[in-house]
């Protein structure tokens, strides 16, 4: 389909692999290697020209590519340590509405936009109760998180907020929000405001499907068209607003048909794969620092556990398929969490890497491994980290001061 | 007389509305209509009146709000279930359009109609947005909505058969932290009527106030002070909207020593309309509050068990009363 600006509209296509994403970046190295600019413009028209986006991942550096591969692999171990605490450890009290199985989106988005400098200078992200992933791939100190997740004092937030509302504006991460529907009108706020101060900065939100039924949802859109605003709101839609599927909340197959009705560019896109993600919303951010106003992308996702903690679950295995008693009127099958797993977003990253020549199958590992030890280490720093006072409640009310104790007469 | 659970009870109170009324709705998200009782069949709202009349929607607490309004003003009695994800979502349509349609009308309009507004307030580790309690003092402040709170499994069920009845429409406040409490309750139909407080135990010395969740800490209170030998009266309000004042009085005028205990926010808690009351018709009483401090509740369980009323604080207060 075309969207009102004239753009194909990719939808992502089933059993897709990638070979040819390997042979465009093979096609580029050797175009660059005979030094001629037609090659790559070339390239880039071939790109197009059989619908897809233009492929902006392969011409990134090494490094940056390891980067991603690096930041799916911090999201996973952080869910699955953190799940296996909440199965394993009783004195862990946390708790997560686990990211695992989404890992690409947040990373092929924020690996687009700009995490650090000057606070009005960097780009902002708005998160879901579903925080951790959007968090890590922003850059946020992941062991403070960890503390935080526990309600520790030197946690990133104090121990007031925890999973639902963990927050760190100096990476722009502006922060969870447990509701469904603000955040994405909050959002565009963000935008509204580059806008009229001339920053070229941009405003990203992440929701889910659910968002969609939500007031808040058609309201954001409307206004970031009516104003241009530079916006992208990430749709991951992971089949399932908490216990219901989409068809619930949704009468679109495609939500991004939703937003192509607004007047935004929109595109689907495969959100198990981290260079599709990342294409997108190059494009868009592209598009919103020229001052060419918003963008929506629907990453088609899923999530490996259930909607909140770890209920299905086993010690030590990825993933939840046990029923939820919470689930009565429409829960997922097994069969289709087992055939989600099978295009998982690490793997798909990993084999990237390595058909691109990047990584070979033994560095990868390695780099699981590093990654695997620094969340252990995150996780014993910050279940080390002391708990709350509680006369520390009566603080951060107001920006000075402290309220006055009323429970006990 | 079975012993019943909290939602047990209220869904029974609901099927049978609903099979009496072939045009009675129930429109939920996320919390489907769903209990199960020892010894007693499964209900399940959903399969038993099919999908036109039970509507699991998306998470929209505005149309649900909105659409159940609109169900009533067409002469259809409905309900809906708002889970406390979006408790206030639903206000604006509440307060300024249904609190208001019946004296703008002349009369006119009839709002058969119920919102089960969810609240928790007992989580610790939930933070702001997911443990807060603060629902009873905005609903209670609107004029033509009658404003309800049950903490009983028996009133529950009661309340909710005078709700769905009720030509007014009706916020019935469901504090969720309540959803463990069993005891017997009748299998027919009864009612609890809209406008009633309860004593639940006399006594000559001190007055207790609360409602809802405050309920079951101030019931384990008074059973320590009365053991210490204090004269306790307990009320529980259940309804907040039109307050029972003279029960409230005729306790008060009494004992002159009136405590009121809410997990609500201090300021304009229920007690400090409770105690507004009893102040103007009551000479020489002495009043106390205890309430959440006016600060949101912060996730840490140190910090929020803390400022959560307690027993031991309620205890602490009705001996500073007394004494």
């Amino acid at each position: 389909m075309t969207d009102s600006s004239g753009q194909d509209v990719t939808h992502p296509r089933e059993g897709e692999g990638h070979p040819l994403s390997a042979s465009r970046r093979g096609f580029l190295k050797f175009a660059a290697l005979s030094g001629a600019a037609v090659s790559v413009s070339m390239s880039a028209r071939r790109a197009m020209a059989d619908g897809a986006i233009g492929y902006h991942a392969m011409d990134l550096p090494d490094d940056k590519l390891v980067d991603m591969y690096r930041t799916i692999l911090n999201i996973r171990w952080h869910e699955r340590t953190q799940a296996d605490q909440m199965l394993g450890n009783p004195e862990y009290r946390g708790y997560n509405h686990f990211y695992a199985g989404q890992e690409a989106v947040a990373t092929g988005v924020c690996a687009a936009l700009r995490n650090s400098g000057p606070f009005d200078q960097i780009d902002l992200v708005y998160s879901s109760h579903r925080p951790s992933g959007h968090a890590i791939a922003k850059g946020v100190d992941i062991p403070k998180m960890v503390a935080e997740m526990d309600f520790r004092a030197t946690g990133m937030n104090g121990g007031y907020g925890a999973e639902m509302h963990i927050s760190d504006p100096a990476v722009g991460f502006i922060g969870a929000d447990g509701m469904i529907g603000p955040a994405p009108v909050i959002a565009s706020g963000s935008a509204f405001a580059f806008r009229a101060r001339g920053s070229d900065q941009v405003a990203v939100v992440f929701a889910g499907d659910g968002n969609y039924a939500a007031p808040h949802f058609h309201s954001t859109l409307n206004n970031a068209k009516l104003l241009d605003l530079p916006l992208i709101y990430v749709c991951e839609n992971n089949l399932y607003h908490q216990y219901a599927h989409y068809s619930y909340s949704c009468p679109h197959t495609d939500i991004a048909d939703a937003a192509a009705a607004y007047g935004i560019p929109a595109r689907t896109v495969d959100g198990q794969d981290v260079t599709q993600v990342y294409n997108a919303a190059k494009e868009a951010v592209d598009r919103a620092r020229a001052g060419g106003g918003p963008t929506f992308i629907e990453a088609k996702t899923y999530r490996y556990y259930n909607h909140w903690g770890a209920p299905g679950a086993k010690q030590g295995e990825l993933g939840a398929f046990g029923y939820d008693p919470l689930a009565i009127t429409s829960f997922r099958p097994e069969r289709e969490v087992r055939a989600w797993m099978q295009r998982d977003p690490v793997d798909i990253a990993r084999n990237i890497l390595v058909d691109w020549g990047i990584l070979d199958e033994a560095r990868a590992a390695a780099i699981e491994e590093e990654v695997k030890a620094e969340i252990k280490a995150a996780f014993e720093w910050g279940l080390s980290q002391p708990l709350c006072t509680p006369e520390d409640g009566l603080k951060h009310v107001f920006a000075e001061g402290t309220v006055v104790p009323r429970q006990f007469g | 007389m079975t012993e019943k659970s909290w939602m047990y009870a209220v869904l029974e109170a609901v099927q049978a509305e609903m099979r009496a009324d072939p045009a009675l709705t129930w429109i939920f998200e996320l919390t489907p209509p769903v209990a199960s009782n020892p010894g007693m069949p499964v209900i399940n709202l959903e399969t038993e009146f099919g999908r036109k009349r039970v509507v699991n929607t998306g998470i929209d607490e505005n149309w649900m709000a909105s659409a159940v309004l609109g169900a009533g003003l067409a002469g259809s009695r409905s309900a809906t279930y708002i889970p406390y994800q979006g408790a206030l979502i639903p206000f604006e349509v509440i307060q300024n359009v249904a609190g208001k349609l019946r004296s703008m009308t002349g009369g006119k309009a009839s709002m058969p109609v119920v919102w089960i507004i969810e609240m928790t307030g007992q989580t610790p580790g939930f933070a702001g947005q997911h443990s807060c309690y603060e629902e009873d003092s905005y609903y209670m402040h609107i004029p033509g909505v009658r404003t309800i709170i049950p903490s009983t499994p028996y009133d529950a069920k009661g309340l909710m058969v005078a709700a769905l009845r009720s030509p007014d429409p009706v916020v019935y406040l469901y504090p969720a932290g309540l959803r463990t409490l069993t005891e017997e309750v009748p299998d027919e139909q009864y009612e609890v009527p809209l406008d009633k407080a309860a004593v639940r135990l006399e006594g000559s010395d001190l007055t207790i106030v609360s409602s809802g969740g405050g309920m079951p800490g101030v019931l384990e209170a008074a059973e320590v002070l009365k053991a210490e030998g204090m004269g306790v009266e307990v009320i529980d309000l259940r309804i907040l909207k039109e307050m029972d004042t003279e029960t409230l009085v005729t306790s008060v005028a009494k004992t002159k020593r009136l405590l009121t205990v809410d997990q609500s926010y201090y300021t304009l808690c229920p007690g400090a309309e409770v105690i507004a009351r009893c102040a103007e018709n009551v000479d020489g009483a002495r009043f106390k509050r205890v309430a959440f401090p006016d600060a949101p509740p912060p996730a840490s369980p140190e910090m929020f068990l803390w400022m959560r009323p307690s027993v031991e604080g309620i205890a602490g207060a009705a001996r500073a009363l007394v004494g």
